[in-house]
C-alpha cells in the first residue's frame, strides 16, 4: 500500500515535472483535443442509445398512428357498404318486386340464383362503383334464403342457407364480421319491405374479406409497403391480407413478425361471430431501419462538428490567456524586480500557470508576513496608544463622561467619581443629565446636544457651555461643559468635559471686582509709563488732571515726567505732596519697573491737613488762653490780695477824717492829707481793677460739649507725658454724651490741670504702682461729674487746707495757681472742684458741672 | 428793740480790713462788732440783735453766699451789704437774690458805704417794727371766737352786714354786735385801722373782688 503511494507520488512529480515545461499554448492546444476527444468517446456511448430509444418511441407511435389511420380506413368502408345495403333495401325496385311475392313459411325450396342483376336491385351503375360485394340476398322471415344474387360465381356457403337469426337485424341495418368456411366474411343485413309496408323478410350482403376488399378499403393509399389483414388472435394466424401473396392466407404471426412490424387492433362494432378477429397493420421492417440509418448518420454528423468546434474555440481561448498571462508574468517580473527587489517570477520556459501559481504563493506568503507584522505593531501601537489614553482619562484633571446618543453613560473617570461622588460601576447606563445636570439646566444641555448634531458651522465640533451640577450628596456648584461628538463606526458617542468653575468664577468676580477697585476709588489713581504718559486715570483723578491741563492719553508736565523718570531710575517709592486749588493732595508715585509704568496713589489730604491747623491752634489757643487765665487769675488773686490793704488804708484814712475835730489847728491840712492817702488808695484799687479787667476777664463763652470728648481731646494731649511717665491713661467714660454747655477751652484746661497734677503726683511713686483713671457719668443730684483718679504721692494734711489758695504750691517749680485757677473756672461754670479726703492712697479729685439739660431748664 | 443801739456787724478774714473799717464806722458814732470767720458771727448772733452784717464774698470756709443762705434757712432777715474785692456780674446777682441790700466794690469809697450802712440799719429798724405789730395783731386776732374771726373776714372783705347775716343765717343784729366786739378786741379805731390790721396779718382780703 505504502509502496504504491510513494509510487504515485513519483508519477505525480515526474508528471508535474514534464507539464511545468510544456508550454502553455501547447498545452492548451492538447488539453483541447483530449477534452475534445473525451467529449466525442462519451457523446459516441451515449447518444445513439438515447436516440434510439427516442426513434423507438417515435416509431411506435408512428405504427400505431398509422394503424388506427388504417382501421378508421377499413372502418369507413365498411360503413360505406352498410349504408349502400340499406339503399339497396329500401330501394323502390325491391318494395315493387316484393309486392305480388309471397313465401310460405312450409314451402322448401332451393333459392333463385341470379348471374345477371336481379330485378330487385337498381341500375348496378348505382352502388357499384361504391362496393365491393361477393352476394346479395333475399331472405324470408324465418331466415331462409329466397333469392341469390351470385357476383363472385362461388357457391353460397351452407350457413348461408338458413340465416342464424343473430346476423337478422330487427329494426335498422347490422354489419357483423364472421367466418364461413374459414374465411372471413362481411355480412349486413336490412329489413326488406313491400310496397304495403309489410315486412317480408331481409336484404342482406354478403361480402368476403380478401385482399381485394382490404386493398380496396385502404383505396391505394397504402405506400412504402404498409399491408393491413385480418388476423385470428386464438389461431395466431392470419385470415387474410392485402397482399396475399406477401402474406397469405394462414401464414402465422411469428413469420410475418421477421419482414414485418404488425399492429393488431381489435373490433369493437362488429362482435357477432365466435371469432376473436384483430384488423392487424404490417408495416415492413425494411423501410424502419432505412429511416433509423438516416438519422444516425445525421446526427454523427452534427456531434463530430460540435466537437471540432468546441476544440478550437478552447483552444484558441487558451492561447490568448496564456499570451496575455505571459504579458502579466512579464509585467509582474518587472515589478518584482523594480518594487521587491526578487527576480520573481523568473521567465522561462514552462507553464505560466504553474509560475504565476508559485510567484502567487510566494507572494502572498509575502503579503501575509508583512501583514502579520504590520498588524503586530499597529496592534502594539493600539495597545499603547489604549493605554495612553486611559491613563490620560484616569489621570485626567477634569471629570470625563462618555454617553452614548440617548444620553446614556457609557464611561465614567476616576476624576469624575470623585469629583461627584458615583462610583463608575452604578451609573453606567444611568441618563447623563439627569444625574449630574441641575434640573433648569436639562433644556439647555438638551440644546447643546441637539445643536451639535445640526449645526455643522461648529468650530472643531464641540460646543462649550456653563451650568449648574449636581453632586452626589445634592449639593450644586457651577461647571463649564464641553461637549465633543467620537464618530465610532458602528455608533456615535459624546464625551463630555467637565470643569469645576467654581474657583474660576470667583477668580473673574475678584478680577471684575478688582478691576473696578481703583475707579471706585475715591482716591486718584493713575499710571503712567516711562515716557510719561497716562494710560489710566481713574474718575477721582479729575482734579489732578486739571490742574496738569491734561488727559488720559497725554503727558505729564515736565516736572513730574522728571520725577517719573527719577522714580524709574532709583526704583524706590517717592512721595510729594501738591496743593490744587482748595485741596492739598498727597501723591506716591511707585514704579512698576518690570512692567515699565509708575502707579500714582493720591490722597487728599485736605481734611488730614486743616484738622492738623485747627488741632495746632486749638492747642496753641489752649496755651494762650492759659497764660492769659494765668495771668488774669493772678491778677484777681492780686486784687483780691492789694484790694484788702489798699482798704484798709483807705477807711484807715476816712476814719481818721472823720475823727478830726474841725475846730482843731491844721485839720485841713491833715484832712487834705488825708484824703490824699484814701484817694491814692481808691486809685491804686482802680488800676489793679483795670489791669484784671484787660487780661482776665473776657465774656464768657458757652457753646455745648459732650465732656467725654473733652476729656479724650485731653487724654490726646497728654499721651506724650503720660507715655513718658509710663502711666496709660484709663478712660472710663459712659456710653452716651455728657451734654455740657462750657466753654471749651477753659474746661479743657481745668481738665488738663488736674490730669497733670496727678501725672506729676505720679512720677514719685515706682512705676509698677503707677494708674491714673479718669471717669466720667453723672451725679445722683443730675450733674455731671468727672473723676481723676491716681496713686500718687497724695495730698498731705497742711496742703490739703490751702489746696485753691493762689500763689500756694508745693512743687518746687510750681506757681500755685493751676487749682486756684481751675477752681474759678469750674465756679464760674456754676460748678466746683473738691477733693475726696478720705482715700488712703493716691488723690482723687472730683469736678462737677451743671449738666446742659438742668441750665437749660431753669431758665 | 427799740431804744437799743444798733450794731454793725462786720465778717471779714482779713485782720487789716475789719479794723479798718471798725475805725471808719466807729468815726460816725455807730457801734461795730467783728468776726474772722461766719461761723464765728453766727455763734454770736440771734435774731433779736437790731443791726446789719457788712459781709466779705471771699473767705475761707464758709463763703459769705453760703452764710445767706444759712440766714433764708433760719428765716434770719438782717440786711446784709455785700463787699467784695472783685465784683464780678453773677456773684452779685446771686448776692443780691439771696437777699442782700447792696453790694460795694473794694476798695470803696466812704461816704457810699457809710450812706448804704444808715440805709440798711433804718431797713433793719422798719423790718423790726413791721414785725412787732405783726405779733401783736396775731395775739389780738388769737383772742377772736372763731366766728368773730368770721365776721372780721366778711368785714374786711367789703360785705355788708346784711349780706354776712345772710351768708351765716344770723341776724343782722347778731352780726352788729360781733362786729363792734371785733371793733373792740381788735383796737381798731375805724373800718380802715381793721383793714390795714388785716392786711398786716396776711389776711386774705382780695378773694371775693377776684
Amino acid at each position: 500500500m505504502k509502496k504504491r503511494t510513494a509510487l504515485l507520488k513519483r508519477l505525480e512529480s515526474w508528471l508535474l515535472g514534464h507539464l511545468r515545461r510544456i508550454p502553455m499554448t501547447l498545452l492548451s492546444i492538447l488539453i483541447g483535443l483530449a477534452c475534445g476527444a473525451l467529449v466525442w468517446a462519451v457523446l459516441d456511448q451515449v447518444q445513439p442509445k438515447a436516440l434510439r430509444s427516442i426513434f423507438d418511441e417515435e416509431l411506435q407511435t408512428r405504427l400505431e398512428q398509422q394503424a388506427r389511420e388504417t382501421l378508421i380506413r377499413f372502418e369507413n368502408y365498411v360503413a360505406a357498404h352498410t349504408s349502400t345495403t340499406r339503399l339497396l333495401a329500401n330501394h323502390r325496385s325491391l318494395s315493387s318486386y316484393l309486392d305480388p311475392i309471397y313465401w310460405s313459411d312450409l314451402e322448401e325450396s332451393d333459392p333463385t340464383v341470379y348471374f345477371s342483376p336481379p330485378p330487385w336491385l337498381p341500375a348496378t351503375s348505382l352502388w357499384r362503383s361504391l362496393v365491393e360485394p361477393g352476394k346479395i340476398l333475399l331472405i324470408d322471415r324465418q331466415g331462409r334464403t329466397r333469392e341469390v344474387y351470385n357476383l363472385d360465381l362461388r357457391l353460397l356457403p351452407p350457413e348461408l342457407l338458413k340465416v342464424d337469426r343473430r346476423f337478422l337485424t330487427e329494426s335498422r341495418v347490422q354489419a357483423f364480421l364472421t367466418t364461413l368456411e374459414g374465411r372471413p366474411y362481411l355480412l349486413i343485413s336490412e329489413v326488406a319491405e313491400d310496397g304495403t309496408g309489410t315486412n317480408m323478410g331481409y336484404l342482406m350482403m354478403v361480402v368476403p374479406l380478401d385482399s381485394e376488399f382490404l386493398l380496396a378499403s385502404q383505396q391505394g393509399v397504402s405506400s412504402s409497403g404498409v399491408l393491413v389483414g385480418l388476423f385470428d388472435a386464438d389461431e395466431q394466424r392470419f385470415l387474410s391480407s392485402s397482399d396475399s401473396r406477401v402474406v397469405p392466407a394462414g401464414s402465422r404471426i411469428e413469420q410475418v413478425s421477421r419482414n414485418f412490424v404488425v399492429t393488431a387492433q381489435s373490433f369493437f362494432q362488429y362482435e357477432g361471430s365466435v371469432l376473436n378477429m384483430q384488423f392487424a397493420t404490417l408495416v415492413p421492417r425494411s423501410a424502419l431501419e432505412e429511416t433509423q440509418q438516416r438519422v444516425e448518420g445525421v446526427e454523427r454528423r452534427q456531434r463530430l462538428v460540435a466537437a471540432t468546434t468546441f476544440i478550437s474555440v478552447f483552444t484558441l481561448v487558451f492561447y490568448l490567456l496564456s499570451e496575455r498571462l505571459n504579458r502579466i508574468l512579464r509585467r509582474i517580473s518587472l515589478f518584482s524586480r523594480r518594487a521587491l527587489g526578487r527576480r520573481q517570477p523568473a521567465i522561462e520556459r514552462g507553464n505560466q500557470i504553474y509560475l504565476l501559481e508559485d510567484w502567487i504563493k510566494q507572494f502572498i506568503g509575502n503579503v501575509l508576513t508583512a501583514r502579520e507584522e504590520m498588524r503586530r505593531e499597529h496592534e502594539t501601537e493600539l495597545k499603547q496608544s489604549e493605554a495612553i489614553k486611559q491613563a490620560i482619562l484616569e489621570a485626567a484633571l477634569d471629570p470625563i463622561i462618555t454617553i452614548d446618543r440617548k444620553g446614556k453613560i457609557i464611561e465614567f473617570n476616576s476624576t469624575a467619581e470623585k469629583e461627584f461622588g458615583y462610583r463608575r460601576d452604578d451609573v453606567i447606563g444611568i441618563l447623563f443629565p439627569s444625574l449630574i445636570i441641575r434640573a433648569e439646566d436639562n433644556p439647555k444641555f438638551n440644546r447643546m446636544l441637539k445643536r451639535l448634531e445640526t449645526d455643522a458651522s461648529l468650530e472643531r465640533g464641540e460646543i462649550r457651555g456653563e451650568m449648574s451640577a449636581l453632586r452626589a450628596d445634592t449639593t450644586q456648584f457651577p461647571v463649564e461643559v464641553a461637549i465633543k461628538p467620537i464618530q465610532l463606526p458602528l455608533k456615535e458617542v459624546f464625551t463630555i468635559y467637565v470643569r469645576d468653575i467654581t474657583s474660576r468664577r470667583r477668580a473673574e468676580e475678584m478680577i471684575v471686582s478688582l478691576a473696578k477697585f481703583p475707579t471706585e476709588s475715591p482716591s486718584p489713581i493713575l499710571r503712567v509709563n516711562r515716557p510719561g504718559v497716562i494710560i489710566y486715570a481713574n474718575p477721582a483723578s479729575a482734579p489732578l488732571l486739571a490742574y496738569w491741563e491734561c488727559a488720559q492719553g497725554q503727558k505729564l508736565p515736565l516736572y513730574w515726567r522728571n520725577r517719573v523718570v527719577n522714580a524709574f531710575n532709583s526704583g524706590s517709592d517717592w512721595e510729594s505732596e501738591v496743593i490744587v486749588g482748595e485741596h492739598i493732595y498727597s501723591l506716591l508715585v511707585t514704579p512698576v519697573v518690570e512692567l515699565n509704568y509708575v502707579n500714582i496713589y493720591g490722597r487728599d489730604i485736605t481734611e488730614v491737613r486743616r484738622a492738623e491747623i485747627e488741632a495746632r491752634q486749638h492747642q496753641q489757643e489752649l496755651v494762650h488762653v492759659s497764660r492769659l487765665s494765668t495771668m488774669g487769675e493772678m491778677a484777681t488773686g492780686l486784687a483780691h490780695e492789694l484790694n484788702q490793704p489798699l482798704s484798709a488804708i483807705a477807711n484807715y484814712a476816712s476814719g481818721c477824717v472823720r475823727r478830726l475835730p474841725a475846730e482843731m489847728e491844721g485839720a485841713d491840712d491833715l484832712k487834705f492829707a488825708l484824703g490824699q492817702i484814701s484817694g491814692q488808695a481808691e486809685r491804686a484799687g482802680e488800676i489793679i481793677r483795670r489791669l484784671r479787667r484787660l487780661v482776665g476777664k473776657q465774656l464768657p463763652v458757652r457753646s455745648e460739649a459732650d465732656m467725654n470728648n473733652l476729656i479724650r481731646e485731653v487724654c490726646t494731649f497728654v499721651e506724650f507725658e503720660a507715655r513718658k511717665t509710663g502711666v496709660i491713661v484709663e478712660q472710663e467714660l459712659t456710653a452716651g454724651r455728657l451734654p455740657v454747655r462750657v466753654d471749651v477751652v477753659q474746661i479743657e484746661q481745668v481738665l488738663l490741670n488736674l490730669i497733670r497734677n496727678a501725672l506729676e503726683a505720679l512720677q514719685e511713686v515706682p512705676e509698677k504702682r503707677r494708674s491714673l483713671v479718669v471717669r466720667s457719668g453723672y451725679q445722683e443730684s443730675g450733674e455731671v461729674r468727672v473723676d481723676v483718679v491716681d496713686t500718687g504721692s497724695g495730698i498731705k494734711k497742711e496742703a490739703a487746707r490751702n489746696l485753691f489758695t493762689p500763689f500756694f504750691t508745693t512743687k518746687a517749680s510750681g506757681m500755685g495757681m493751676g487749682l486756684v485757677i481751675s477752681q474759678t473756672i469750674a465756679k464760674d461754670h456754676g460748678g466746683k472742684i473738691e477733693v475726696d479726703p478720705t482715700v488712703s492712697v493716691g488723690s482723687h479729685f472730683c469736678l462737677t458741672l451743671p449738666a446742659y439739660e438742668n441750665l437749660e431748664d431753669k431758665q | 428793740m427799740t431804744g437799743k443801739q444798733p450794731n454793725v456787724f462786720v465778717v471779714d478774714d482779713d485782720q487789716a480790713m475789719r479794723s479798718s473799717l471798725k475805725w471808719l464806722i466807729e468815726s460816725v458814732g455807730m457801734r461795730v462788732e467783728t468776726y474772722a470767720t461766719a461761723d464765728e458771727f453766727i455763734q454770736n448772733y440771734y435774731p433779736g440783735r437790731a443791726g446789719c452784717l457788712l459781709l466779705d464774698v471771699r473767705m475761707p470756709g464758709m463763703s459769705g453766699l453760703e452764710l445767706q443762705e444759712h440766714f433764708l434757712k433760719h428765716q434770719i432777715n438782717i440786711p446784709i451789704i455785700i463787699i467784695t474785692g472783685h465784683g464780678d456780674v453773677p456773684m452779685a446777682v446771686r448776692a443780691m437774690k439771696s437777699g442782700a441790700v447792696d453790694f460795694i466794690e473794694k476798695p470803696f469809697n466812704d461816704e457810699l458805704l457809710l450812706e448804704s450802712i444808715r440805709n440798711a440799719l433804718a431797713l433793719d429798724t422798719e423790718q423790726r417794727k413791721t414785725q412787732a405789730e405783726r405779733a401783736e395783731i396775731a395775739t389780738r386776732l388769737a383772742n377772736l371766737t372763731p366766728r368773730e374771726h368770721e365776721v372780721m373776714e366778711m368785714v374786711t372783705a367789703g360785705k355788708a352786714n346784711k349780706e354776712i347775716a345772710q351768708a351765716l343765717g344770723v341776724s343782722a343784729k347778731t352780726v352788729e354786735a360781733h362786729r363792734s366786739r371785733v371793733m373792740e378786741k381788735m383796737q381798731a379805731d375805724s373800718l380802715a385801722d381793721l383793714v390795714k390790721m388785716a392786711v398786716a396779718a396776711n389776711i386774705n382780703i382780695s378773694d371775693e373782688n377776684e
